[in-house]
């Protein structure tokens, strides 16, 4: 029994996504007064007069006592968990006993994230985020909530069943020749054949990888992109999953006829280094002229002007495969990090299983690189008025004001006086710029926080209108051709075809738990994630499909499997509570988990103190809010100069193993798993 | 000298509220009409009347969704147990670090209380005028936070006498005392208390709580001859007042009451009350579960049992007999004799969880190990049951009965009676004035005990619980506070929770920068270790030489002195 539901703070509903059971809940209890209970609207009047008290009640509690409810929890052990992002409440609800206070809390941000992948800038303004998730034509909001609620089901399915989504970093296929073959192959044939193509329509790929099932089997980003973020990452494989599911247990050829022609053995494996190459620094100054420090300047760049053009013209999605979705990226450049930039996605399923993913920078981008560096002055200027900075004390420390405005003055311009948004932008910075800078005027003060506000949310509308409107007049619709697309795909059907059989086996049992035992006696399962890198490594523990993991698929594999998802929450509450080292003997078994710093040579940093968090804080991990970045990022504030890495280890023995021994398999695995060569053990 | 009682140092509980519903039914009417008791009390009412609505309100709502009553609520700042029945809503908030069991815990304990003095909390409200009921709740609630160190907010205990002070003998001699207002038929069980402290109890800890209140209650009032539970025929020493048990609870120490009687724990009462406690009960005084042993009975004839002498008591080789699996806080004369000077509360009881057995043969404490794990599942959920929801409870019949208080100075003696016990002049005289000359010896006594220094401080931290008797020892020091103590109890405070979580869990070591903890669970206790010192500094990598993988080791080996036998 399971419901999410996202409301504004006039207690409407935004989103909500409920499994079957809360549905039937719901209408139980509703229906009896309800005289007809068929159809959506029905449904989402009743859950809205369900919670609407709660809402109301969680709002007044903010407004009056400056707290607000972050759970509840009922004698039948339903609970609710209660998180609010600027003007919307998000609320979780379980009651079969499947997700705790964290798994629910988890979800929350998860569904946040997935709203900044589909909205981008449009979640910073309530206003517009509102509008975006409840379209006011009923057809479009089913439409926009299904694809929502899809999304989330996924998640939920990969949370529960892959590991990788579990510990929340990529899992790659651990096949190191194949794996090196595909990443030339993307980066010499393919994206170098479709960005020198000119059906690309002003595109630029970015980036292309390879998935098996929810596995990487290669990636490679172009020489000018940013490197994609684990968290965008995974996002993107959730849609990917949520695009060409995998049919857990219909796709795989069986394993015995595959397992002979596989390259197992003693090869020498590693795993391929991501690209981008090192020197990602200087390449990216030699992109294309006024990207980065200048962005303003660009808009004379005909390319802009074109595609301000087609704005008009982009269209409602057909069902159509080749059009691609929009997604926001963070992209971080040498003067900065720059959030929730627009992108194109192609998900071309090669065949079930496996999928070939392109990232395109489109060619308007850099206007919301612009859009961003003004929100960001007008954010920052907001924050310091309210906090009763004034005049010159306000402005200190930022690009200066004065700056900003030459840029934005152009930036108006550059749009052009035919957008209504772009002309409600100038009216907004007219009255501005009368309030702030006109001699005799209140300048910058307290009464200058309303015009601030009023900027943003016109930024933030011009936003939407460049990158998310879905304009109802069609001609031809920015994108890859759709032959250049098919293209694309039949090139790696072709360089894959023998592999394919071979791959779909690979991503269910990647590496094995069989070839430790040896080694490591008494050792059941273990864990061991890159949070640098946002990789990991575990044996496969797949239990739903035909071919069963080692552990067989009876009550003990499931037993155990359940044993490994409760350790790496519990692992996290204690991270949370800033306790980088747990072990534990429960029933028959003994867990481990360690957490650690090295220096780019391998040397082991010490244990500094890890921030302690509140229970209500954001949820341990690197999908939704990522949690090692920012440790990572505190942990180097006391190791300056130095490339931080942190590292993480889980491991399961079976109890009668004598402890010393268990830590002795721990410190072996630790230091095998990712030396400095990073040969995965095998 | 009580006033280390009623000291509200740090207070665990930052709002308790009960709000009654169906004064606030109508359009009009105000919330603060169903308000009947707010702490602090200082709250303006306007924030009264918020929480208590919107808190109430949000709470039906959520309850209606998920048609189960709300439990726990938490907010960024506090976390909240909630209790629902008919239109009772019950609220105790603490901040946030308290782990959520023990705030449940607080809020049940607080209600059962409430309970316990006045019967089903509906009819007291019906009976009695709001003000004098919110008085109550303020006493109780006091009552319950007084003396809380830092470790008091996770663990839930009974304040005992620092037995590392006193004679044995003088436990042994106040258990005899209860042991001996028995034999009147209309006495079930009772407890000695000094100065708010347990010395000796035969009631389970819950109840025994639960008496404390009333006793500390009559201390600070002092004793008042016009006050309608004293008895002027005994010189104002002897009160008593009405309290109400649950049938569960009455069964646990009326053998002859219930049909249901679990274990059969105490000794057949079938001589008449024949001699006074002052004459030394000879050996062939009750053939009973926990005396029938014979060590137990030379011991008293060997020795004059008030003997005050600890050399004497110790240099005795008493033979070694395995102890009542389970007797219910009856006296274990082994576990008296073999405590060294260190030994903690446990001493008085015992309950087989290892503390007596200190020295002895590795046989016998490995039996002792498979009584204890026998009972395993038994006693976690009796530990449930023992703390029964008050929501659904306040339904289950509660039975009055009579608490018997006779006070020497500083020394109590609470005995729960049968309603017709105060009219019955004879028992009444009987027991009095049988327990009156052994109470003003141990009065005595006990008086001259020195405080003294705790125990030893040593290199480390420890808290060990015993769940069975709620008994908490610990060598943290009572203030609140401590910079050094609060990375173990951040711990503690975890680990406990994690233990209550997870049933299977049997031990743990985490590691924060700062402090390594170890803790360590069996089915009757709870053990929290922390070594000071040492190198902690390291990278966090696994290594079996890291000194926060031998606290396990360090722990067994430190606390044997303080009486805690981890196996």
């Amino acid at each position: 029994m399971k419901c999410l539901l996202i409301a504004s703070e006039s207690a409407e509903v935004l989103f909500h996504w409920t499994d079957p059971e809360f549905q039937q809940n719901v209408q139980k209890q509703y229906g009896a007064s309800q005289e007809d209970g068929q159809g959506l609207p029905a449904f989402e009047d009743s859950i809205s007069t369900l919670f609407a008290p709660i809402i109301i009640s969680c709002i007044t509690m903010v407004d009056r006592l400056r707290d607000s409810y972050t759970s509840f929890t009922t004698e039948n052990h339903h609970i609710y968990v209660l998180h609010q992002f600027d003007e919307c409440l998000y609320i979780a609800v379980n009651g079969d006993g499947e997700e705790g206070e964290c798994d629910l809390r988890r979800k929350i941000y998860v569904v946040k994230k997935m709203t900044e992948v589909l909205f981008g800038m449009v979640t910073l303004s309530s206003n517009l985020l509102r509008k975006e998730l409840r379209p006011q034509d009923t057809e479009q909001r089913a439409r926009l909530w299904k694809h929502l609620q899809s999304l989330l089901q996924t998640y939920g399915h990969l949370r529960e069943n892959d590991q990788s989504f579990l510990v929340e970093a990529v899992e790659r296929l651990i096949h190191p020749t194949l794996c090196e073959q595909c990443i030339e192959f993307l980066e010499r044939r393919l994206v170098q054949q479709l960005n020198s193509s000119g059906e690309r329509a002003g595109e630029e790929v970015m980036h292309a990888f390879i998935l098996v099932h929810t596995k990487l089997l290669a990636f490679y980003s172009s020489r000018n992109a940013s490197s994609l973020s684990t968290s965008d990452l995974l996002v993107l494989i959730i849609m990917a999953q949520n695009m060409y599911p995998s049919n857990t247990d219909s796709d795989d050829p069986n394993p015995e006829d595959v397992e002979s022609t596989s390259g197992s053995g003693p090869e020498s494996f590693y795993t391929p280094e991501p690209s981008p190459p090192p020197d990602r620094g200087s390449s990216s100054s030699g992109e294309k002229p006024g990207r980065g420090s200048t962005p303003v300047f660009e808009f004379v760049d005909p390319d802009v002007q074109m595609a301000e053009d087609s704005l008009q013209t982009l269209e409602v999605p057909p069902p159509d495969p080749s059009t691609p979705r929009r997604v926001f990226l963070e992209v971080s450049l040498k003067d900065g990090l720059y959030p929730m930039m627009p992108h194109s996605m192609y998900c071309l399923p090669l065949w079930p299983g496996i999928t070939l993913v392109l990232l395109t920078k489109i060619p308007t981008s850099a206007v919301a690189m612009s859009v961003y560096t003004f929100l960001e002055a007008f954010a920052k200027l907001e924050k310091r008025l309210s906090e009763g900075q004034e005049g010159s004390a306000a402005t200190r420390g930022q690009r200066t004001i004065h700056e900003v405005r030459g840029k934005l003055d152009k930036f108006i311009k550059a749009l052009g006086p035919t957008e209504i948004q772009s002309g409600q932008l100038q009216k907004e910075w007219i009255e501005f710029k009368n309030l702030a800078f006109t001699r005799g005027g209140p300048g910058f003060s307290r009464h200058l926080i309303p015009s601030c506000k009023k900027m943003k949310t016109q930024l933030c509308a011009v936003y939407r209108q460049c990158f998310l409107l879905e304009s109802g007049s069609s001609s031809i619709p920015q994108r890859l051709s759709p032959g250049l697309q098919e293209r694309a795909q039949s090139m790696v059907q072709e360089k894959l075809m023998d592999w394919k059989d071979f791959l779909l086996v690979k991503s269910r049992r990647n590496i094995t738990m069989v070839s430790y035992l040896e080694d490591f006696p008494g050792l059941i399962h273990f864990i061991c994630v890159d949070r640098s890198t946002g990789q990991m490594i575990a044996p496969s523990l797949n239990l739903t499909e035909r071919n069963t993991s080692e552990l067989g698929k009876g009550p003990l594999a499931q037993f155990i499997r359940r044993k490994v998802w409760t350790l790496v929450n519990t692992t996290r509450r204690y991270l949370q509570k800033g306790y980088s080292t747990v072990t534990f003997r429960d029933g028959d078994f003994y867990f481990c988990y360690f957490l650690w710093f090295e220096n780019e040579t391998g040397f082991k940093l010490e244990a500094g103190d890890l921030p302690v968090l509140s229970d209500d804080s954001a949820p341990i991990g690197m999908l939704a809010w990522d949690y090692y970045r920012k440790l990572l990022r505190y942990y180097s504030k006391s190791h300056q100069g130095e490339v931080v890495k942190c590292y993480e280890l889980l491991t399961v023995h079976l109890g009668v193993v004598p402890a010393e021994i268990i830590l002795q398999h721990c410190r072996q695995l630790a230091s095998k798993l990712w030396e400095p060569s990073r040969n995965p053990l095998l | 000298v009580m006033t280390e009682l009623m000291q509200p140092d740090s207070r665990r509980c930052t709002y308790f509220f009960l709000y009654d519903g169906s004064k606030v039914k109508g359009e009009g009417d105000l919330t603060r009409e169903g308000i009947c008791y707010f702490y602090p009390e200082e709250t303006p009412l306007d924030e009264q009347e918020l929480l208590c609505g919107q808190l109430a309100g949000a709470g039906r709502c959520v309850s209606e969704l998920s048609s189960s009553p709300v439990c726990v609520l938490r907010l960024r700042r506090n976390k909240f147990a909630i209790r629902m029945k008919d239109d009772f809503f019950w609220a105790l908030g603490c901040p946030v670090e308290v782990p959520t069991i023990s705030v449940c815990e607080l809020l049940d304990q607080l209600i059962n209380l409430f309970r316990f003095y006045n019967g089903s909390v509906r009819r007291s409200y019906q009976l009695n005028r709001p003000e004098t009921l919110a008085s109550r709740w303020a006493q109780y609630l006091s009552h319950l936070q007084s003396g809380s160190s830092d470790l008091h907010h996770i663990f839930s205990c009974l304040r005992t006498i620092d037995a590392t002070n006193i004679d044995p003998l003088l436990l042994l001699k106040a258990a005899l005392i209860l042991q001996a207002c028995q034999r009147c038929p209309l006495v079930s069980a009772g407890c000695v208390l000094f100065r708010g402290r347990v010395v000796s109890t035969q009631i389970s800890p819950e109840l025994t709580m639960k008496v404390m209140v009333h006793e500390s209650e009559t201390y600070t009032k002092g004793p008042r001859c016009n006050d309608p539970g004293t008895f002027n025929s005994f010189g104002g020493a002897v009160s008593s007042t009405t309290v109400f048990l649950t049938r569960s609870s009455l069964a646990k120490f009326l053998p002859f009451s219930s049909h249901s009687t679990p274990h059969k724990k105490k000794p057949t009462r079938k001589t008449r009350l024949s001699r006074t406690l002052s004459n030394t009960p000879s050996t062939e005084s009750e053939p009973s579960d926990a005396f029938s042993s014979p060590s137990f009975s030379r011991r008293l004839s060997d020795s004059s049992v008030f003997s005050p002498d600890p050399s004497q008591s110790g240099a005795d080789p008493t033979p070694q007999q395995p102890d009542p699996p389970f007797s219910n806080g009856e006296p274990s004369p082994e576990a008296e004799e073999e405590v060294p000077e260190e030994s903690n509360y446990e001493s008085f009881h015992s309950n087989g969880n290892g503390v007596s057995q200190i020295g002895a043969e590795e046989s016998r404490d490995h039996n002792v190990f498979e009584e204890v794990s026998g009972g395993g599942c038994g006693n976690v959920q009796g530990r449930g049951a023992e703390s029964p929801d008050p929501a659904r409870s306040d339904d289950s019949p509660l039975i009055p009965m009579t608490l018997y208080l006779h006070r020497v100075k500083g020394l109590v003696l609470a005995l729960l009676v049968e309603p017709c016990f105060l009219s019955d002049t004879d028992s009444m005289e009987e027991v009095y004035h049988s327990s009156l000359a052994s109470l003003n010896g141990l009065e005595a006594h006990l008086r001259t005990v020195s405080p003294g220094a705790s125990g030893p401080q040593g290199p480390y931290l420890f808290a060990h619980f015993d769940c069975v008797q709620s008994t908490l020892t610990t060598n943290l020091s009572a203030r609140p506070g401590g910079a050094l103590q609060r990375p173990f109890v951040r711990a503690t405070s975890l680990l406990h929770s994690h233990f209550c979580n997870t049933e299977t869990l049997q031990e743990a070591i985490i590691r924060s920068a700062g402090a390594a903890v170890y803790g360590t669970r069996s089915v009757a206790q709870e053990t929290y270790f922390q070594q000071h010192g040492g190198s902690l500094r390291n990278s966090g990598i696994p290594n079996h030489q890291d000194s926060a993988f031998s606290l396990p080791g360090k722990a067994r080996h430190r606390l044997l002195k303080h009486g805690v036998n981890l196996i």
